[in-house]
């Protein structure tokens, strides 16, 4: 990886999105126990922990399909904490979701185009398609293939792709490099790197968390619906904890 | 063996042959738009709305309401009052039975659902029972009868088979109506927006579809085509009932199996075929059942479609449900 957090600093910009002491519940179930964190205007913001930690409930948490029951959610100074999913989308979130979502029986091409949906500016809609398919030659390729028919590693990539079209202000990724061949996560991270240079700030869930460490600015550590550590991403990436339990080092 | 006997009826006379057939094609056009509304709210909720049959009947109703009481028109009207008086019945039907759908949605459904499947489907029979009540209410228990609006001389006559006027008016009012259904669900923003909805709900909000709105347009343009059917219904049988809807529902529902329920086309073609079965079963001379068997022989062929092809004719065998 060539660019890494060092060589880009730590960008202490304006806040873009912010979670304050947020509670979120699956019926009884209380999957989120207050979490606090905030992504800000060109960082690449990683959220790392074990299975069932909370990761994909906080995404769902900001996106709106799972209203936070308690605290606040902010994105660019406006509460969003109650709002509904696809004005979240229309004020500028978008995502590549967990397990990906395409829409299996549309194309390739259709997929893309939902995901320009609630953009009014129509006219630049060649240009960002093309910009996808020159980060993903392969889905330029399959253009015209349905969905639900692409190997996992190219639906990735047309899920990442779908979110981009959106041109996003903030762009939210859970496991992008799920079920993926090593070459092409490699591939994947540095497309993120490439994006988020681009002037997208991304809050990136993963549970690749050397990968992800190595390309945030900055990191949290999710434990049981808590954060359970936070800080510069090297720093997590030296601190014993994260290395024994998330790194696998000893 | 089925091939073989239309064959040999259509080879001893084929004058009566094509014109069954011709009814048989106004039954189904019938059907079809009524089958298309079941079709596409399964489509997008995975929800048989049983009160769609009613909403039929209850636009039905009121555009025999309103070609008897707001337009007088009877079959000695100027041909131009019926045109006039029709077209307005058709838009007034239409507009009432999406809205109606529409509520139907928002009162009876929305609230469940993310409840078990169960609870819309029992909703969706009440619902049903309080349309046909809110009919028995407003129209009581007789039949509205109409004059004989459209005459059902020929229109025009191809090689000794007349067109009549009824019946080429109902399969000419349908024809455009398909047309632009398929136009609207293949080519525009908001049919994209069904078919993602539909697809996959939660990814289709993630891209910023309001969900909720798609849904209730689903429900309206099922409600419209519902009302334009009992439109349509009215000027070919002059006369309909407050429970009506529940025996056509039926059939259009089977249709709309029949086709592979949550496409479109299938519920068209399960539609012809069902009304041509009924045509030829009930008007061919030549050894035919007869229509005492007609609903037997069509819930035959669904039984037999459903154990051999539990898709339907046209639908996909998808993973994740049609
Ligand atoms: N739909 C649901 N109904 C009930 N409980 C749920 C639901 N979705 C998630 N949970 C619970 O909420 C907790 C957090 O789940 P979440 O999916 O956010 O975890 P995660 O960190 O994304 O895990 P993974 O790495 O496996 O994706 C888990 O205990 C999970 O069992
Ligand atoms: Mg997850």
């Amino acid at each position: 990886m060539s660019t890494t957090a060092t060589d880009r600093g730590t960008d202490s910009g304006t806040v873009v999105l912010e979670l304050n002491d947020v509670h979120t519940y699956y019926g009884a179930i209380h999957a989120l126990k207050g979490v606090t964190l905030d992504v800000r205007a060109g960082e690449i913001v990683t959220l790392i922990g074990a299975n069932g930690a909370g990761k994909s409930t906080t995404l769902r948490s900001i996106n709106g399909l799972n209203h936070a029951r308690k605290g606040a959610i902010r994105f660019s100074g406006r509460d969003i904490t109650g709002a509904a999913p696809h004005s979240i989308v229309k004020m500028g979130i978008a995502q590549s979701p967990e397990g990906r979502r395409l829409f299996p029986r549309m194309s390739v091409y259709e997929n893309l185009e939902m995901g320009a949906f609630q953009r009014k500016d129509r006219s630049n809609f060649k240009g960002d398609l093309d910009r996808v398919f020159q980060l993903f030659p392969r889905l330029a390729e399959r253009r015209q293939q349905k969905a639900g028919t692409l190997s996992g590693g190219e639906q990735q990539m047309c899920a990442i792709g779908r979110a981009l079209m959106a041109r996003p202000k903030l762009l939210l990724l859970d496991e992008p490099s799920m079920g993926l061949a090593p070459i092409f996560v490699e591939k994947i991270f540095e497309i993120i790197v490439e994006i988020n240079q681009q002037g997208t700030p991304v809050l990136l869930v993963e549970q690749n968390a050397l990968m992800a460490l190595d390309v945030a600015n900055r990191g949290y550590v999710l434990e049981t619906g808590r954060i359970a550590l936070q800080g510069e991403a090297k720093d997590l990436r030296q601190n014993e904890r994260v290395r024994q339990t998330y790194l696998g080092e000893t | 063996m089925l091939a073989l006997w239309l064959l040999i009826n259509l080879v001893k006379d084929p004058t009566e042959f094509f014109s069954v057939a011709v009814i048989g094609l106004t039954n189904g056009s019938v059907y079809a738009l009524i089958a298309l509304g079941y079709t596409l709210v399964y489509g997008i909720l995975q929800l048989i709305n049983f009160a769609h049959g009613d909403v039929f009947s209850l636009g039905g109703l009121l555009s025999a309401t309103v070609i008897l009481d707001a337009f007088d028109l009877t079959a000695a009207s100027s041909a131009v009052a019926i045109v006039i008086g029709v077209a307005v019945s058709l838009l007034i039907a239409v507009a009432f039975s999406s809205a109606l759908n529409t509520t139907v949605e928002l009162v009876g459904y929305r609230r469940l659902r993310n409840a078990p499947r169960l609870a819309p489907l029992i909703t969706a029979v009440g619902m049903s029972f309080i349309l046909q009540n809110v009919g028995l209410y407003f129209w009581g228990p007789n039949y509205t009868s109409t004059d004989n609006l459209i005459p059902n001389s020929a229109a025009f006559s191809i090689g000794g088979v007349d067109f009549q006027w009824d019946n080429l008016v109902v399969i000419l009012l349908t024809m455009p109506l398909l047309l632009a259904l398929t136009w609207l669900v293949t080519s525009t923003r908001q049919g994209k927006a069904m078919r993602a909805t539909s697809q996959d709900p939660e990814a289709a909000a993630m891209m910023g579809i309001n969900v909720n709105r798609t849904i209730s347009f689903t429900f309206a343009l099922a409600g419209g085509l519902a009302g334009a059917a009992g439109l349509l219904y009215v000027l070919q049988f002059t006369t309909i009932r407050f429970d009506q809807g529940f025996q056509l529902g039926l059939i259009a529902f089977t249709a709309a199996v029949l086709g592979g329920i949550g496409n479109l086309a299938g519920a068209v073609l399960g539609a012809v075929i069902i009304g041509l079965i009924e045509a030829f079963n009930e008007g061919l001379e030549w050894h035919a059942a007869g229509s005492d068997w007609t609903r037997s022989i069509v819930f035959g062929l669904l039984i037999a479609i459903l154990v051999f092809r539990p898709e339907g004719l046209l639908g996909e065998r998808t993973p994740e449900g049609a």
